[in-house]
């Protein structure tokens, strides 16, 4: 009894508060979103939103096993959880059921679970244990390449599930390495490969060949005109022309889906009833939810289904259409708050372990918040993943959950460790 | 040593600081972004995304108009539109509560599989059950009710609530049906959307069809959606009415004695047309394909569309331009020796053996003779072909019709120039081959010998009216003046009368009127096969021509048969008494005809016929319709008819009791009137007109009772 006072003493009860706050407008949310007036009773489980009620009440009881766990059994049982969890990665692709074109879901009775979800934590306590390890140097290639393969297995493996959203959402971890002393040319070499890729979708290949060269003539001219920059130079210019030359070629190896997605956000293609149709429904119904919105379980778009997938990826579209600017700024604004508490606490933390782990979640989280409001929002394309502790579906909050849940556990743990 | 490694701590240190802040920048950059979009879009454009929703739950839906009927000439409906309702039933609608739908499910089951008949009761309720379950919102209930039917339905077991609270949809639909079922089916066509149009429906599709009328609607729910305003944006104009020149009546006698025909010869298809001489209005045309050994269907229209060698049908033509061009007469005699004719290595026979001798053009004609033909023809044109073609191009037998209906093709007549013309093309044309023509083709022209030499478009419609007023008539059309000259057109005619009266269709003669017509026995080429059929056997087509009466004539007919192959092939054989059959039902309803024919008023009645006792009115009415002299005129209501040698004479009708006038003699209907009118109660007894009457008083009744029996 008094082992789970302190416990609870240690907590951080901004996180946990911040936590309890959104899963509870998520549920409100997923109420509204599939709002029928026949099934009025927000605890009737044959409903979505009693569900996923049932799914928060046992996210709760995951939290709470979490924070009675001794601190040390997650540094601790890294590998052995990663290696788990890649191997349930390799069976659902054996035994997964298809569901809407993905194998991905390993089904236990009615309920379904997503390997992937779980495979985010596993990946990042993973990563936490290498890099936390005293004798490890981020300048070393080897530390580069072992961090790379941890990384993208789950992907490549998430990849065949044909879960392209999901996988893309590890690659977040570039920025954990960048916290770790990856160095920022990387990072940004990453960022100019993205918008490189973008324009490489966007430009004719050979104009923008072009303007790169004139570019890296441009960057030679202000240098100091020595061989070696002259070499690095040419070599900057030849590699952005084979990625943007291998962008198109790969571009063409896509799904046709995943095509005329990336197509139709690049403005390329106008699609309103295919691929260009959930994005220009999720943008009326939160365009038109003007300052303070039409009130709750007001919103037309949300109650004639003109939303597809509004309870799970589109859900910001209800916070959007039925509160308003107001609505959709508070619920940004406190993810933001979320992003910012978990740095600060990462920031805190004594032992690399649980400071990497923290930079983790955020990224996660980060990467979640970004690209999936700002696909209902039409600022990225629309890859499918949910919003954290918002959408409905059990593995996804259950996946946050324990996410947060050992970050708050390391953190409420951190007197106790010896630097 | 040592403050270098602290000098690298404090860069590490300050190293981090620059990390962790690049960090935090990289996501208030982002949130920054996702602000400023939300922004944008919720301030900004709020008022464009809002107009955006607007339209998006309004739609326009189009109003179906009305497509026009068609009628046939005397004013039958043959084909039309009524509604017809598709019913579907949001089985899994949210104001349908469970405990109302497990309530209900049972009697509603029942009385869909009652009023079905295609599921169980069991089948229903398994079905509608699982598909409330798996949230359908759209169950098929039926394809197809009728009005009548929907009445019905609309009162079962949670539909009587209604389309809101008990999830019952219509949706309302227009079925084509022809009351006539297979009468004329394919003239009429249909109106499915099909690249090549069929029949009146198809090419008077535009006439047929109306304009659409738009509604604007809103939606209220998932599946709902109410008009804004009270009235159609667009109202739908309906469609026009098309009347035909067809004759339901004759339309049937047609299709009916065609079909027995083709039943016993075991044809494998026929068509039939029937046309009015003075204006070319097609009265019947009958198309019947083989769908077994006893049912025929209209499925292609033969009379128009298929194009065949005539035969012997075309000896008209042929002999016609010999002596329009004057280069013969009737009178010109020809050698048919034993009835082959060898041209140049061409082998000609006649269809009988031993051939006819020397005979004259006129009986060639009579005869059908191959040889003949061919004879005269080479002996007047071998010289100069084209001239013959021309002469023919002159009668008018080679023109395109351009009807009104799909499918005709231009005759195919080659003249001298074309490739496959060869020196045996003349003869053989003369009789009929090496050139196609359509049945209605043929027609056209012995139609137009028939009139006397003007030509005159088959016409299939009459006029397109709108709500009852006419909009476009279609008047007769004449394609050509006069083909030839009076006196050619005068011989060919005589020919004509000629082949009926003793020639090869001596069974269309007949007391009553007088027919023209000539027979026609082709075989037929067939793909691949030359002119014998599958089974090895020759294959024909037997034809009819000609038109009737004689003089003034009044409606021109050909019968097609083709491949006939019970017992005969001949035209007259197996096309006959079709021809007969037709006819002879136009001569019973065309009091025309009949006019024409009893011609002689001056004629004194024979014998004055019997007129039963009755009406005064009545009486003289009928006996100045039979021209039949009256005497003794009186004005009591009712009279007493006595036959004389040359007139009836009339009297007042004699009492047998006071104020019981004798009803002796009259029919029923007039007997009762007179005694009811004098107050007695009747009692009748037999059938026939009244033999006896008896004065009776029954005890039960005021009135007296007369008891009439009827012998």
């Amino acid at each position: 009894m008094r082992k789970q006072e302190g416990i609870l003493k240690n907590l951080d009860w901004t996180l946990v508060g911040l936590y309890l706050l959104l899963i509870f407008m998520g549920w409100l949310s997923v109420y509204a979103s599939v709002y029928n007036e026949e099934h009025k009773d927000i605890t009737d489980f044959s409903q979505k939103y009693g569900k996923q009620l049932v799914w928060i009440l046992s996210s709760l009881f995951i939290a709470l096993l979490i924070l009675v766990v001794e601190g040390n059994f997650f540094a601790a049982f890294s590998y052995p959880i990663y290696i788990i969890s890649m191997l349930m990665l390799v069976l659902v692709l054996f035994i997964g059921k298809e569901v809407s074109g993905s194998k991905s879901w390993i089904g236990v009775g009615d309920f379904g679970i997503q390997p992937a979800e779980f495979a985010k934590f596993a990946t990042l306590m993973a990563l936490a244990k290498f890099l936390g390890n005293i004798n490890i140097k981020m300048d070393d290639v080897k530390t580069k390449v072992i961090c790379a393969a941890v990384i993208v297995l789950p992907m490549i493996l998430i990849f065949f599930e044909h879960e392209t959203g999901v996988a893309l959402v590890y690659s977040c971890f570039i920025l954990v390495m960048y916290r770790e002393g990856l160095s920022g040319n990387i990072l940004l070499l990453g960022v100019t490969m993205a918008f490189l890729f973008l324009l490489a979708l966007l430009i004719n290949v050979y104009v923008l060949i072009g303007v790169l060269c004139f570019l890296c003539f441009l960057l030679f001219m202000v240098i100091r005109k020595t061989v070696q920059n002259a070499i690095v130079v040419v070599v900057i210019f030849i590699l952005s022309s084979v990625s943007v030359y291998s962008v198109q070629f790969a571009f063409e190896k896509l799904e046709p889906h995943q095509k005329k997605r990336i197509n139709v956000f690049l403005g390329k293609e106008s699609d309103k009833k295919k691929a260009g149709y959930n994005v220009n429904q999720s943008l009326i119904a939160i365009g038109s939810g003007g300052v303070i919105g039409k009130g709750y379980l007001q919103g037309t778009q949300t109650k004639y289904d003109f939303v597809p997938e509004q309870s799970t990826d589109f859900i910001f579209c209800t916070v959007g259409e039925e509160f308003g600017f107001v609505g959709s700024a508070v619920v940004v604004s406190l993810f933001l708050f979320l992003l910012i508490r978990i740095i600060q606490v990462a920031e805190r933390q004594r032992s690399p372990f649980s400071r990497i782990y923290g930079y983790g979640v955020a990224s996660v989280i980060f990467f979640h918040v970004l690209v999936n409001i700002g696909m209902t929002i039409g600022l990225v394309p629309v890859i499918g993943i949910p919003l954290p502790f918002f959408s409905y579906g059990g593995s996804s909050l259950w996946a946050f959950t324990i996410l947060l849940f050992i970050l708050i556990k390391l953190d409420s743990y951190r007197l106790e460790i010896l630097r | 040593m040592k403050k270098e490694i602290k000098n690298t701590d404090k860069d590490i240190q300050k190293d981090i600081r620059i990390r962790a802040r690049v960090v935090y920048a990289i996501v208030f950059v982002f949130a920054i972004s996702i602000f400023s979009r939300i922004l944008f879009l919720q301030l900004v454009e709020g008022d464009f995304w809002k107009e955006k929703l607007k339209k998006q739950n309004t739609e326009i839906i189009t109003i179906e108009a009305a497509r026009g009927n068609i009628f046939s000439c005397d004013g039958s409906l043959m084909a039309t539109s009524i509604p017809v309702f598709e019913l579907r039933f949001e089985v899994a609608s949210i104001n349908i509560s469970d405990e109302l739908f497990n309530s209900k499910i049972d009697s509603l089951a029942i009385c869909l599989s009652s009023f079905f008949k295609k599921k169980t009761i069991k089948q229903y309720k398994r079905d509608l059950i699982r598909a409330r379950r798996n949230n359908s919102h759209s169950f098929l209930i039926a394809k197809e009710v009728n009005f009548n039917e929907l009445r019905e339905i609309k009162k079962f077991p949670i539909f009587r609530l209604g389309k809101y609270k008990g999830g019952f949809l219509t949706l309302q639909k227009n079925k084509r049906i022809r009351p006539f079922k297979n009468l004329a089916l394919r003239t009429l066509g249909y109106d499915r959307i099909s690249k090549n149009p069929v029949g009146i429906e198809g090419s008077f599709d535009n006439d047929l069809k109306g304009i659409g009328g738009e509604r604007l609607v809103q939606k209220i729910s998932k599946n709902v959606s109410i008009p804004v305003n009270d009235e159609n944006e667009i109202e739908p104009k309906d469609g026009n009415d098309i009347v035909t020149t067809i004759d339901i009546k004759i339309q049937d006698v047609a299709h009916k004695a065609l079909e027995k025909q083709l039943i016993a010869e075991h044809a494998d298809h026929g068509c039939l047309i029937l046309m009015e001489v003075k204006t070319g209005e097609v009265k019947a045309i009958v198309n019947l394909s083989k769908i077994d050994s006893t049912q025929y269907e209209e499925i292609k229209n033969y009379a128009i569309g298929e194009s065949t060698e005539p035969g012997s049908t075309f000896k008209l033509a042929s002999l016609l331009v010999a002596l329009d061009d004057k280069v013969s007469t009737l009178d010109e005699m020809v050698e048919t020796g034993d009835g082959t004719y060898n041209y140049r290595g061409l082998i000609i026979k006649d269809s009988h053996d031993g051939g006819s001798g020397k005979i004259s053009l006129q009986r060639v004609f009579e005869e059908s003779s191959n040889v003949g033909t061919a004879k005269i023809i080479t002996r007047h044109y071998e010289k100069n072909p084209q001239k013959f073609i021309d002469g023919l191009n002159r009668i008018g037998i080679t023109r395109k019709l351009n009807l009104d209906i799909p499918g005709e093709k231009k005759p195919y007549i080659k003249n001298t120039k074309d490739p496959l013309w060869s020196d045996f093309s003349l003869p053989e044309m003369s009789i009929g081959y090496e050139e196609q023509l359509a049945p209605i083709q043929i027609l056209t022209f012995y139609n137009a010998v028939a009139n006397n030499g003007k030509m005159m478009k088959p016409q299939f419609i009459r006029e397109i009216k709108s709500k009852g007023s006419v909009v476009k008539k279609f008047e007769p059309v004449v394609l050509q003046e006069k083909i030839a000259a009076e006196e050619s057109i005068q011989m060919v005619k005589k020919m004509l009368e000629a082949v009926v009266e003793h020639g090869t269709a001596t069974n269309l003669r007949n007391s009553y009127y007088k027919i023209a017509a000539k027979t026609g026995t082709a075989q037929i080429a067939q793909d691949n096969k030359g002119y014998k059929n599958n089974k090895g056997k020759k294959s024909y087509q037997a034809s009819l021509c000609g038109y009737f009466p004689t003089i003034n004539p009044l409606y021109s007919m050909i019968i097609v048969v083709t491949n006939p192959s019970k017992r005969a092939y001949y035209g007259n054989e197996v096309a006959g008494p079709v021809f007969r059959e037709v006819a002879d039902k136009v001569y019973s309803t065309s009091t025309e005809m009949h006019q024409l024919i009893s011609v002689d008023t001056n004629k004194v009645l024979s014998r004055i016929p019997f007129l039963k006792n009755g009406s005064n009115d009545d009486i003289n009415i009928i006996a100045k319709a039979l021209a039949v002299p009256l005497t003794g005129a009186i004005e009591t209501e009712w009279v007493y008819a006595q036959e004389n040698q040359k007139s009836i004479s009339l009297n007042a009708l004699p009492e047998v009791a006071k104020g019981l006038p004798n009803v002796i003699g009259m029919g029923l209907k007039d007997a009762i009137s007179i005694l009811e009118n004098n107050k007695y109660h009747v009692i009748v007894n037999g059938k026939g007109k009244v033999k006896k009457m008896y004065l009776q008083q029954l005890q039960n009744t005021k009135k007296p009772s007369v008891k009439i029996e009827l012998g």
